[in-house]
């Protein structure tokens, strides 16, 4: 079948794509990072992915900016190796706001892997001393952050923090879509059998139910070992995670209803009704709940889906596919399953 | 469907209860000694841990009240109803009955743990609206899943497995709520809480019409 072809195409195509495709230059610390106004300072930057060494006819550029029209370029620098720079900055004796201390954002430019950036890197506080004049001083506008380069060839955001665990977005997040899938499936079924209690229907909704709790089943432990990874801890009480244990639970609680009762029509009959019931209070648990408490998850104040925002062009060309590719897997798991048990019940007389 | 049936099914309900009061007094007693557990195992406690465990005293009791509502009346006479009554009136006149009943094991669970282990509630209205709303999402929910857990064997494990996870939804926005009460959080938009919380009764409400006539028939 062309669907399943396509499944393993996709998987594969997620798998490759996912792993192996190199993620943008970032800037991952300053040191150090505070800095007084009107001083000469040297700041080590630590760059990740970078190629501060790679040879071009136009060199490097380092700004520290405040703003768009605010920026101060790195009078001078010294490249010690691919990923460690240091740069020299004469901060004006000014602020370009007047604060007690502005946090000003690192920008390395580079002509082969592009422009990296770091928010908040260096906090600038004011100086009394080399207060004169009130006016802003010149030195800020002077060298505006311009003519930036981008990388060429595809690439994967960087984040701090995240790092390259940003790749587990193929595999963590198409297991909650394609369980979401299945249960959607299995309800179906489930109506379908209340409405015709066909024995076929009945297995359908079960392996679907089942399909779906393996997906679960993978869904948990991925984002544990991310969680772990990025949150400090695999498990930190966060509502998302306590939800889809939640649901997890009620699906367990689905199977050893189904194995409750001496004849198969009534456990069928009544699992099919707990399926649904359970089910519609499985929408207040992923939609409503979630949006009540603080999460660590991304987009989670008010909005518990997928922040667009932190999806790019390239990896929306590998999430898609994964999630297409997912998902079509889940179904052919559930059709072998749903096969299986055919066979099984017709050698058992059951059907 | 008529409506008017639904009153003699109520007025049944409280008939039953009256006759089998041993039962009605088992659940009194069982919530004292619950109440009486909790405090010897906590003698003072703080009013976040007040709040929790409140709740937890009348989610058991609101359990062990509302799963007698299907096995109290033997299969025959079950029977003789279903040949009587609308199955959506007989499963309202019960969810009606098991909220009023929660109400009040509510309000004697509250007043005997406030007894005993201090009454930190600032605002006693909301507490009050909080305890109403919470015996109406426990009835409807556990009423629909003690019919289903009636029919099984093992039906008090049953009970338990298939409505925790069920309940979770509500039980979490209850204790936001009581905790806005007892003043823990500052929050000014609770209506919003409340207006959830009506939306998932209002969809267990609607389920349990549609799918209790599928459990009633044997």
């Amino acid at each position: 079948m062309w669907w399943k072809a396509l499944s393993i195409v996709l998987i594969i195509y997620t798998i490759l794509a996912g792993m192996l495709v190199p993620l943008k230059s970032g800037i991952q610390r300053t040191e150090p990072a505070f800095a007084k106004a009107g001083a000469d300072q040297t700041i080590r930057f630590y760059g990740y992915n970078t190629f501060f060494q790679k040879a071009s006819d136009t060199p490097v550029r380092v700004w520290l900016y405040y703003d768009d029209r605010h920026a101060l370029a790195a009078s001078d620098f010294q490249v010690l190796n691919d990923t460690i720079l240091e740069a020299r900055f004469r901060f004006p004796g000014q602020l370009p706001e007047k604060k007690e201390s502005v946090s000003l954002n690192a920008l390395i430019d580079h002509p082969v892997a592009g422009a990296a950036l770091l928010p908040a890197a260096v906090y600038l506080s004011s100086n009394p001393d080399s207060t004169g004049n009130t006016g802003l001083d010149s030195a800020w506008t002077a060298n505006p952050v311009e003519q930036l380069h981008v990388q060429s060839g595809f690439s994967f955001p960087y984040q701090n923090v995240i790092y390259e665990s940003i790749r587990n977005t193929y595999f963590h997040v198409p297991m909650w879509f394609v369980l979401l899938f299945l249960f959607t499936a299995s309800v179906w079924y489930s109506i379908q059998y209340l409405r015709n209690p066909e024995p076929e229907n009945d297995r359908r909704a079960a392996a679907f139910a089942e399909t779906g709790l393996l997906f679960g089943a993978l869904g948990l432990p991925t984002g544990m070992i991310w969680a772990k990874y990025t949150w400090g801890q695999p498990w930190s009480n966060d509502i998302k995670q306590l939800m889809t244990a939640v649901a997890l639970l009620i699906y367990l609680a689905y199977f050893i209803l189904r194995r409750s009762f001496d004849e198969y029509e009534k456990g069928a009959r009544l699992a099919a009704v707990y399926n649904i019931f359970s089910f519609a209070s499985l929408i207040p648990l992923l939609y409503i709940v979630p949006r009540m408490f603080a999460s660590l998850h991304p987009g989670a104040t008010g909005n518990p889906a997928f922040g667009s925002q932190d999806l790019d062009n390239t990896m929306r060309a590998v999430f898609y596919p994964a999630i297409i590719g997912w998902t079509l897997f889940g179904f052919w798991i559930a059709q072998l399953r749903i096969r299986y048990q055919r066979l099984y019940d017709k050698a058992l007389g059951l059907d | 469907m008529n409506w008017k049936s639904l009153f003699p099914l109520l007025r049944k309900e409280f008939i039953l209860e009256f006759r089998q009061r041993y039962a009605i007094s088992g659940i009194v007693l069982y919530v004292f000694s619950m109440v009486f557990v909790v405090y010897i195992a906590s003698i003072r406690v703080s009013p976040p841990v007040w709040n929790v465990l409140f709740w937890l005293i009348v989610l058991f009791a609101s359990i062990n009240a509302v799963v007698k509502s299907f096995v109290q009346e033997s299969g025959t006479r079950q029977l003789y109803y279903y040949q009587l009554a609308d199955p959506v009136l007989l499963v309202l006149a019960k969810i009606l009955y098991n909220t009023l009943l929660l109400l009040v094991l509510s309000t004697l669970a509250f007043g005997a743990y406030s007894l005993v282990a201090g009454n930190p509630v600032k605002d006693h209205f909301l507490f009050a609206l909080v305890v109403l709303l919470g015996s109406m999402g426990f009835s409807i929910a556990f009423t629909f899943i003690a019919s289903i857990a009636a029919k099984a064997n093992n039906s008090a494990t049953l009970m338990a497995i298939l409505s925790f996870p069920v309940i979770l939804p509500i039980l979490l926005t209850l204790v936001r709520l009581s905790s806005i009460a007892l003043g823990l959080i500052q929050d000014t938009a609770y209506m919003r809480d409340i207006i959830n919380l009506l939306a998932i009764d209002t969809i267990l409400i609607a389920l349990t019409f549609v799918l209790f006539p599928y459990i009633w028939k044997d």
